[in-house]
């Protein structure tokens, strides 16, 4: 008897247990849905224990996507080239490696052109190396974190446009929320010059490869194809970017509003390297042009400032000498006065260099 | 604890192969969820409470290592591993059939409790059109991997089996 009482409470106290740990876990999702707890040592702990594991799994997944896409091309030309099949495998065969080389070297060469011409930022290459499993959020594993510079909040691009932002920077490895993911919302503008129109676009929970600029007044001048901007409001992204482009407009259901989808600049889909923006300035303005000369008068601006510069300058020399002279003038005259021991008038030098009685 | 530590490696390999070489195979950003199968495995071989245990240790590595809300996939593992250990006991360990045919059952549920968690948060999800973007490919994933996935957890039930056998020999 004392033994199925003894068993029925240990069953009792399990059970009890079992429901704290549920309602704990059930609260925690509202309390981090709203920044109210964070847990970022063991999230950062959990990170850096999966980075060698995400690197390795990530570089195998590579090398088999690559083989798979190889293999297929092999067959569209065995195909279409029958006769020359022997000789296209043979080719494909010597050239597997140098082509992996050459294919991640194109990607590299395009991040490293834009990064040329944006000379505004400072950007980290970095390599994706995670996609996030949940089917609702859009989040992927770089590899580089603090160490390499990177931070969080900081914008990540690719040279055809805005990716996402990092969601938290590990030593190693960070995490990019996409624009894609339904909780990022971007501050935008219409590109064009005649519109402007502002909005934010965030990602769309059931259309996740298209997401949509929101806020948009009904009566806005906004288009379909019209290019989307990072307006540089909130902060976190530069202005400037490349977001996508406005595919379709439809109207809001409150009726006051309306929203655009739209084709995002970056196939996320083929995503696999990306550069952070780790820091960034305003452009320098353009050197202003010079005006438009009367056909006939044609000057050189730079010899004229030249000329300029040398007639300034004999002016100058020209001053120099005549207060020497009458310095020498006036040292005389004092001289002879003193001469005469009769010191009549006085005499001194005017504030001008001239000499004033 | 050498079962602990190969039980944890295990794991850290799986989860490995969900997030980066799986994802290569995924279906317009839909692909395979590793610990939602190895959850379900886990209960049906070990009952309820190992259910539970498994649901809380995925649960906890995904939610810590993903940009998601915190516990929402800790919250839905350890319902389905509840939910399927209680059929532990009306199941034969060594056939294939159940463990296999639950795992479309568990992504289906998997899938309800997430959407309840989105409208609880305030979010509207297009329920049909989830159903026909998210969860359709979602539950033929699952169907596809888990009887490796079953197989990977009953070895290493295996093994663990062994291990003790041993301590416990040893220390007679």
């Amino acid at each position: 008897m004392s033994n199925y009482i003894r068993k029925k409470n240990h069953s009792g106290k399990k059970l009890a247990a079992l429901i704290v740990v549920f309602i704990i876990v059930f609260c925690s999702v509202f309390l981090s849905s709203r920044s109210k707890i964070e847990f970022s040592v063991p999230d950062k702990t959990v990170m850096a224990i999966m980075s060698p594991f995400q690197n390795t799994f990530s570089w195998v997944g590579s090398q088999l996507a690559f083989l798979e896409k190889t293999v297929s091309e092999m067959r569209h030309l065995h195909q279409q080239n029958k006769q020359l099949r022997e000789e296209v495998e043979l080719l494909r065969a010597q050239n597997l490696t140098a082509s992996e080389f050459a294919a991640e070297n194109q990607r590299l060469r395009a991040l490293l052109g834009y990064k040329q011409v944006a000379t505004q930022f400072d950007l980290v290459a970095a390599k994706i190396i995670g996609r996030e499993a949940a089917t609702w959020s859009s989040v992927v594993v770089i590899n580089r974190g603090t160490a390499d510079g990177v931070a969080d909040n900081m914008a990540v691009v690719t040279e055809l446009g805005l990716v996402g932002h990092v969601m938290e920077a590990g030593l190693n490895t960070s995490k990019v929320q996409l624009i894609l993911d339904p909780r990022s919302s971007v501050g935008t503008l219409i590109q064009r010059p005649e519109s402007r129109v502002a909005g934010i676009v965030e990602g769309d929970l059931n259309d996740p490869n298209h997401p949509r600029m929101i806020n948009i007044p009904k009566n806005a001048d906004v288009q379909i194809g019209d290019m989307v901007v990072t307006s540089g409001f909130g902060g976190v992204y530069p202005k400037g970017l490349v977001v996508g482009k406005i595919s379709d407009i439809h109207n809001d259901e409150g009726g006051l509003l309306k929203y655009g989808v739209m084709d995002a600049s970056v196939n996320f889909e083929k995503l696999e390297d990306v550069a952070v923006i780790v820091a960034s300035r305003e452009t320098p303005p353009e050197p202003l042009p010079p005006p438009a000369q009367t056909p006939g008068t044609e000057t050189d601006p730079a010899k004229t400032a030249e000329q300029l510069k040398q007639s300034q300058q004999a002016v100058q020399d020209a001053g120099n000498n005549v207060h020497q002279a009458q310095q020498q003038q006036l040292q005389q005259s004092q001289q002879q006065q003193q001469t005469q021991g009769q010191p009549q008038q006085t005499t001194q030098p005017a504030p001008g260099g001239g000499v004033r009685r | 604890m050498k079962v602990f530590f190969s039980g944890l490696l295990l794991l850290l390999v799986m989860y490995g192969l969900q997030t980066s070489l799986l994802t290569f195979l995924d279906y317009n950003g839909v692909s395979v969820n590793l610990m939602l199968l190895v959850t379900v495995s886990v209960a049906f071989l070990h009952g309820w409470k190992a259910g539970v245990a498994a649901g809380l240790l995925t649960g906890l590595l995904q939610d810590f290592s993903s940009g998601s809300f915190f516990g929402c996939a800790t919250f839905s593992y350890m319902t389905i591993g509840l939910f399927f250990g209680r059929f532990s006991k009306h199941v034969f360990k060594e056939q294939m059939f159940f463990p296999v045919l639950s795992a479309p059952m568990a992504a289906a549920i998997h899938f309800c409790i997430m959407s309840a968690f989105l409208f609880m948060l305030g979010m509207k999800p297009d329920l049909i059109q989830s159903v026909r973007t998210i969860l359709i490919p979602f539950v033929l994933y699952q169907l596809v991997f888990s009887w490796f996935v079953h197989k990977v957890v009953k070895s290493f039930g295996n093994f663990a089996a062994e291990q003790m056998q041993i301590k416990t020999g040893g220390l007679k």
